[in-house]
């Protein structure tokens, strides 16, 4: 939440007319922060610079370089209109301009000549509406962690009364689930295959805590038994899983939710192997859920490494290569690959003293769950963006690149840290094809070369690499131009933009 | 000169404008400022290089200003020309010469208007 009582509000004041933003400064000036800016490229650019920070946007219609609905489209694509409402203030009163401006997300619309209490009353409100929808975000943000939090609580205590008797237990429910969510989160890595969202990696890691709860029916004397197992006490001590899948199938209620569908699963086959001769169905392969296999897996590696009735803990390495050898079970070879993947981070998170439930998590589910709802994710996270762009920014200006961003709509560039100036032109340039800097800098032919290898690269290959010489700091050198594109996650993903560098040879 | 007769003058709405500034000060503090708004020199210098887009912008935030400030006679003319040059023609007519003719007396009037002061 802004803090309202320390600091002024920030709003945005766009305007070509330095008389008409003087206006507007002077009757805001009192409550806000105003920050100007002359046309709708610098607009743009203070936007990009400072998102989480404006709290409200006048914007008028017609200004050079970038006007009022190109703003708007920038901020349309960015998402940044969800989070920064936009008043316009225009003399344009025909419909065809309200209308357009309302269709692109504009709050509220005023007409010169504005009256100044209006202006500060809208003002006001507008202001009011966001913050309330902002405290709304973070009401619902709180509530989903309160859930979340009170059904692991809740999982985590009966899973503890049914493995009460079991002398192992401890810690392994919690071990369990931590190297679930590595294991998941690696796979996700390593392959294409899957592609787990945020919420099923916290449901599947929310189901595993209920893998053994088929052990409540199996004897203590069998459970904690120091010795090896008989045949007999084995094959009894084997029905677990399938009693407690069928413990979960017995539910009067939720079974056809997906946390105890997936914990059914998980109970019913976590001891099935990848070469069919595992229990209770000997399942084969992928025949095998993938959520179970994950837990097998999991399982596996925490029995190894922790102590029991039975034996002493093996040490992680040996551990992991026993599990590697098929020493202690089969498994898909893909998870093998995942393990060997994760394993350092396997180690330090199961030696950390970190408690469990992280927020990092709760936060984006909540940025998951309200995005399905349109929703952008909250300021939270855009503030953690811009954290990450002022790093760049940091890296950028040490280093002698010239350091680009290029959008196609508008198409224009940005370049960091005085960037523009070393190539002869201004850090944001509409339409760059027709920049006289950029023309003077390399040429026309070449510029269009340039942007004829921005438009041949694919999703699969947005390298673009060019070399010539050119004006740079006012003198002819060899340059290399290097640069990535960048693509929407549709369906059919369109080219947004590009970031690249431009660097002596 | 007192602002009453300054809008008297060149033909403004003083009423309207003192209501809407909530105020005469600040009314009087943005009248004394339209000397230095550039937009006018920008429409005659875009006009003079035959550049209809830039002297479209700038007769539009002329007209603008005007409309601010009260200034409805020059608020008129610009308003005229905005609309002629949107439509993308260049013969305005007689209209640059009433907006000319318009503009010195706002400028004189505000020199008035500063004596004053």
């Amino acid at each position: 939440m802004a803090a309202v009582k320390n600091k002024k509000l920030k709003i945005l004041i766009a305007d070509d007319s330095e008389m008409n933003r003087a206006i507007l400064v002077d009757i805001l000036k009192d409550k806000y922060d105003a920050v100007e800016a002359e046309d709708g490229a610098e607009a743009v650019k203070i936007l990009r610079a400072h998102s989480a920070d404006i709290a409200l946007v006048l914007l008028d219609i017609n200004m050079p370089k970038l006007n009022g609905f190109d703003v708007l489209e920038v901020m349309n694509k960015n998402k940044w209109i969800e989070e920064i409402p936009v008043i316009i203030i225009s003399a344009e009163n025909a419909s065809y301009f309200t209308e357009r401006a309302y269709a692109l997300g504009v709050t509220d619309y005023i007409s010169r000549p504005f009256d100044v209490s209006v202006v500060q009353h809208r003002v006001i409100n507008t202001l009011m509406l966001y913050e309330k929808q902002k405290m709304l975000m973070d009401v619902v943000e709180e509530q989903i962690y309160q859930r979340q939090k009170n059904n692991s609580m809740m999982i985590n205590i009966l899973s503890h009364i049914v493995e009460f008797g079991n002398a192992e237990s401890g810690p392994h429910i919690q071990h369990i689930r931590i190297i679930t969510e590595i294991l998941l989160k690696g796979l996700n890595e390593v392959s294409d295959q899957y592609n787990f969202s945020h919420e099923e990696i916290a449901l599947i890691c929310t189901a595993s805590a209920l893998h053994d709860i088929g052990k409540v029916s199996i004897p203590s004397e069998i459970l904690n038994k120091p010795g090896r197992l008989t045949d007999e006490e084995f094959a009894i001590m084997k029905t677990h899983s399938a009693i407690g899948a069928s413990i979960l199938d017995k539910l009067p209620l939720y079974k056809d939710e997906p946390l105890v569908k997936t914990a059914r699963a998980i109970c019913r086959w976590h001891h099935e192997r990848y070469d069919g001769r595992g229990y209770p169905d000997r399942l084969l392969g992928d025949e095998i859920p993938i959520a179970a296999q994950i837990v097998a897996l999991a399982d596996v590696y925490d029995a190894l490494t922790s102590e029991r009735v039975y034996k002493a803990a093996y040490s992680h390495e040996k551990a992991i290569e026993m599990i590697k050898n098929g020493e202690c079970g089969s498994f898909n070879p893909l998870l093998i690959k995942v393990l060997d993947v994760v394993a350092d981070e396997l180690y330090a998170e199961l030696h950390s003293d970190t408690g469990e439930t992280d927020d990092v998590e709760v936060r984006q589910i909540t940025a998951e769950v309200l995005s399905q709802k349109q929703i952008s994710a909250s300021g939270r996270t855009i503030a953690q963006l811009e954290k990450e762009r002022n790093k760049y920014m940091i890296f950028a200006s040490l280093s002698d690149e010239v350091i680009f961003e290029l959008s196609y709509s508008p198409y224009m560039i940005t370049f960091l840290n005085g960037g523009g100036r070393r190539v002869g032109t201004s850090e944001i340039v509409v339409n760059p094809l027709d920049d006289e800097g950029l023309n003077k800098c390399c040429g026309k032919s070449r510029l269009q070369d340039i942007a004829l290898l921005f438009s041949r690269t694919t999703p699969e290959n947005p390298t673009v690499t060019y070399e010539a010489e050119i004006l740079l700091d006012n003198t002819l050198k060899n340059c290399k131009l290097v640069a990535q594109t960048m693509w929407s996650d549709d369906e059919k993903p369109e080219i947004v933009g590009a970031v690249g560098k431009i660097s002596p040879v | 000169m007192t602002l009453t007769e300054f809008y008297d003058t060149i033909g403004g709405d003083y009423g309207g404008t003192v209501a809407r500034f909530m105020g005469e000060e600040r009314v009087m503090r943005f009248a004394l400022k339209f000397e230095n708004d550039p937009s006018f020199d920008k429409l005659c210098e875009a006009l003079e290089n035959g550049n209809v887009s830039e002297a479209f912008i700038a007769a539009h935030t002329l007209k603008g200003v005007c409309q601010n400030l009260g200034f409805d006679g020059l608020y008129k003319v610009a308003s005229e020309i905005t609309e002629i040059l949107r439509a993308g023609k260049t013969d305005l007519g007689d209209r640059m010469d009433d907006l000319k003719a318009k503009y010195g007396v706002v400028i004189t009037a505000i020199k008035s208007l500063k004596e004053n002061q």
